[in-house]
């Protein structure tokens, strides 16, 4: 009885081994096609320069005015509802106690905390620098928002139905609706740019292939353009401010949007609110 | 036959005595009926009927998902303890804390379901892979795991008598030769356990480690969500786990079924279970103290006292996190000289309470109270969030779910092997 419970024990150990090492042998070739799988899946962050153009933007506080028309053509020309904001524009004040506002699209961050946490990569960054959404793979999980420190992101909780109020005093509709159930961001309005480049216009100089909010502002608050052309509007105007900032450089998301901060011999807008 | 020998709970009412098992699944039902309401309000309105927002997006039911997780948590544990140390007499227990991993894991897939704003793409993330995720990876570890957990329970559920006696086996051979062939498959894996325990072992250590680093990687966010979260979570889905798999044991193998399991290996379940809830409540407090004490940080000190303004938050931690960990984990470590299984059980309910706490308090510290992006005056923005009944409505139908396939198996599932009673 005992040797029969022995025997039966061993080829038990050896099927196992057998087994154990059959299936090893199946773990290390699927880690060995990993490389490969990825190899097809799209960048997720930038961080090395391109030579290709990086879109950039620059706000000026003291010229922003709190008038929201960089919102209302946002959600305007990107068919939003009016309970959907890509671009936020708030009161906030310097540690002076001085008001400004702060307008705040998508950061576009060069080291995206979104694109590393989507479990699908549905966000994922363009070689352009742009970070979009691919809407027919996000799940809807809401990580992306849960992880962005810009409260950037916004979910499609109703199903879209009605055109914005907006339409068309502050533009027309130019993208489709998302569906229910997935997140949707401000995506510098790249079907502008993309099709803007096609027909050899430069984003940040003509306005059919510049992002609705820059051409939108009254104040020309809101600079945009190519961050590795020296050239562009953006870089221009970069080489001549001393200051800007970024909003929480302290996390290294190295954001594309600069702000110029409120100086306090200017007056800030906000008596015209 | 193996129902006869159940000893279901009865109630006496004067001379009458009630047997109230079949009231129980009865009340279950109602439960799961109700939680069917919010299912179908949920899939054809979609999350618009949660209280969900863009600022706090995750709620009960990520609280749910995790908990369910970390109670499965017992299920490595014994895996390793029967299979891999090969403690034979572990072995019965072990089957149970099979019984719970699988429940545990598929409840979080049902619950993960309803969260998803496309529930139709759950299948998403094994095909188009994003490995830098950690809820990808999460993904794919439970996926997987599921797979390894119903590999586990197959033998276990055949082995009930209605497999290989019922009289529809002779009538219709098609029957006979598939349940051969489960046998079969069954006998297989059976053989491969090790294999599969260690499988499991990895599987589990993976995404249980993953669960919390989901929260460490959000650094935009503060509070809790530090870099010590991977190994509490997997220390404390390890503590919570075995106690519940201690509670669940006695009202099993004491109550209902006496007489499979000696009560010595009871006590050694309990003292299992109260080493590990001290281990973890040691590195827990070790990490408070790192990022309380030692180092002060404007935005956490900043998130406690908002927290603080609204909800007893401290209070959670100290009392559901640290007292309820170092009494009963020092009553259940102690479990020979308690010698009293009622005290041992009131002792282990109360891990797995600081389990779902520690999930919930890290779900909502930093969504409740997030830091602004304000340039110059980063100020703390308190945010709300208030369960909707739909919500308590899935809620109720996963955790019906879960009560329900356990009460079935624990009245019929055999968990005496065949192969041990010949």
């Amino acid at each position: 009885m005992s040797d029969e419970q022995k025997n039966k024990s061993q080829t038990e150990k050896d099927l196992s081994r057998r087994d154990f090492i059959k299936l090893s042998g199946t773990m290390l070739g699927a880690a060995a096609l990993v490389p490969l799988v990825s190899q097809g899946a799209r960048k997720l962050s930038g961080g090395e320069q391109t030579d290709g153009p990086q879109w950039g933007m620059l706000i000026d506080i003291n010229k922003c005015i709190g008038c929201n028309y960089c919102t209302y053509a946002c959600q305007a020309v990107n068919n939003l509802s009016d309970d959907m904001l890509y671009n936020v524009v708030t009161k906030e004040t310097t540690q002076t106690g001085v008001e400004f506002f702060l307008s705040r699209p998508c950061m576009h961050c060069t080291d995206a905390p979104c694109t590393h946490v989507c479990p699908v990569g549905a966000t994922y960054q363009r070689e352009d620098g742009i970070i979009a959404m691919d809407y027919d793979l996000c799940i809807g999980c809401r990580y992306c928002e849960v992880a962005c420190p810009y409260d950037a992101r916004v979910f499609n909780w109703y199903k879209h139905t009605e055109t914005s109020e907006r339409v068309p005093d502050y533009g027309v509709p130019e993208v489709p609706p998302r569906d229910r159930g997935v997140v949707e961001k401000c995506t510098f309005c790249s079907h502008r740019i993309d099709a803007g480049l096609e027909r050899n216009l430069i984003p940040g100089v003509d306005p059919q292939a510049t992002p609705a909010c820059v051409v939108a502002c009254p104040t020309g608050a809101r600079v945009f353009g190519d961050l590795n052309d020296p050239e562009s509007p953006i870089s221009k105007t970069l080489s001549q401010t001393t200051l800007t900032l970024r909003l929480r450089e302290e996390l290294s998301t190295a954001p594309k949007v600069y702000y110029v901060p409120p100086q306090p011999n200017t007056e800030t807008g906000s008596e015209n609110s | 036959m193996i129902t006869p020998e159940v000893k279901s709970f009865k109630i006496h009412f004067g001379k009458k005595e009630v047997y109230i098992f079949p009231y129980w699944i009865g009340l279950l039902i109602c439960g799961i009926a109700f939680g069917l309401v919010g299912a179908h309000q949920v899939f054809t309105r979609g999350l618009q009927v949660t209280g969900l927002s863009n600022q706090v997006p995750w709620g009960l039911w990520i609280t749910i998902d995790l908990s369910a997780i970390a109670l499965g948590g017992s299920t490595f544990v014994f895996g390793v303890v029967v299979y891999l140390l090969r403690i034979k007499r572990f072995e019965i227990v072990g089957k149970l804390a099979i019984l719970l991993g699988f429940l545990g894991y598929s409840t979080a897939g049902m619950v993960l379901l309803f969260d998803l704003g496309k529930p139709l793409r759950f299948w998403h993330p094994i095909i188009f892979w994003q490995p830098h995720s950690l809820l990808w990876e999460i993904t794919m570890c439970v996926v997987l795991y599921l797979t390894v957990l119903a590999a586990e329970l197959l033998p276990v559920v055949l082995e009930h008598p209605v497999f290989s006696t019922h009289p529809f086996l002779d009538k219709f051979q098609i029957l006979r030769k598939a349940i051969n062939l489960l046998h079969r498959l069954a006998d297989w894996l059976h053989s491969i356990a090790p294999v599969l325990a260690v499988l499991g072992l990895t599987l589990s250590l993976l995404h249980q480690a993953s669960l919390g680093a989901t929260y460490s990687v959000l650094s935009g966010r503060g509070m809790w969500f530090n870099q010590s979260a991977p190994v509490q979570f997997v220390l404390s889905a390890m503590g919570g786990g075995t106690s519940l798999l201690f509670f669940l044991s006695v009202v099993v193998f004491r109550i209902m079924r006496p007489g499979l399991v000696k009560d010595d290996i009871l006590y050694d379940v309990a003292r299992i279970a109260g080493a590990i809830v001290l281990l973890c409540i040691y590195i827990r407090v070790w990490d408070w103290a790192v990022t309380n004490y030692y180092s002060f940080d404007t935005e956490v000190s900043l998130q406690t006292s908002v927290l603080n303004s609204i909800a007893p938050y401290s209070a959670t931690f100290w009392i559901g996190q640290v007292i309820f960990a170092l009494i009963p984990g020092t009553i259940l470590l102690l479990s020979r000289r308690v010698n009293n299984f009622r005290i041992l059980m009131a002792a282990a309910v109360l891990p797995v309470i600081c389990t779902v706490l520690v999930r919930w308090n890290y779900n909502f510290s930093g969504l409740i109270a997030s830091i602004s992006y304000s340039p110059f005056n980063p100020a703390v923005i308190l945010n709300s969030y208030v369960p909707t009944w739909q919500e308590w409505s899935v809620a109720s139908l996963v955790i019906s779910y879960w009560l329900l396939l356990f009460s079935l198996a624990a009245h019929y599932l055999p968990f005496t092997s065949q192969a041990s009673r010949h």
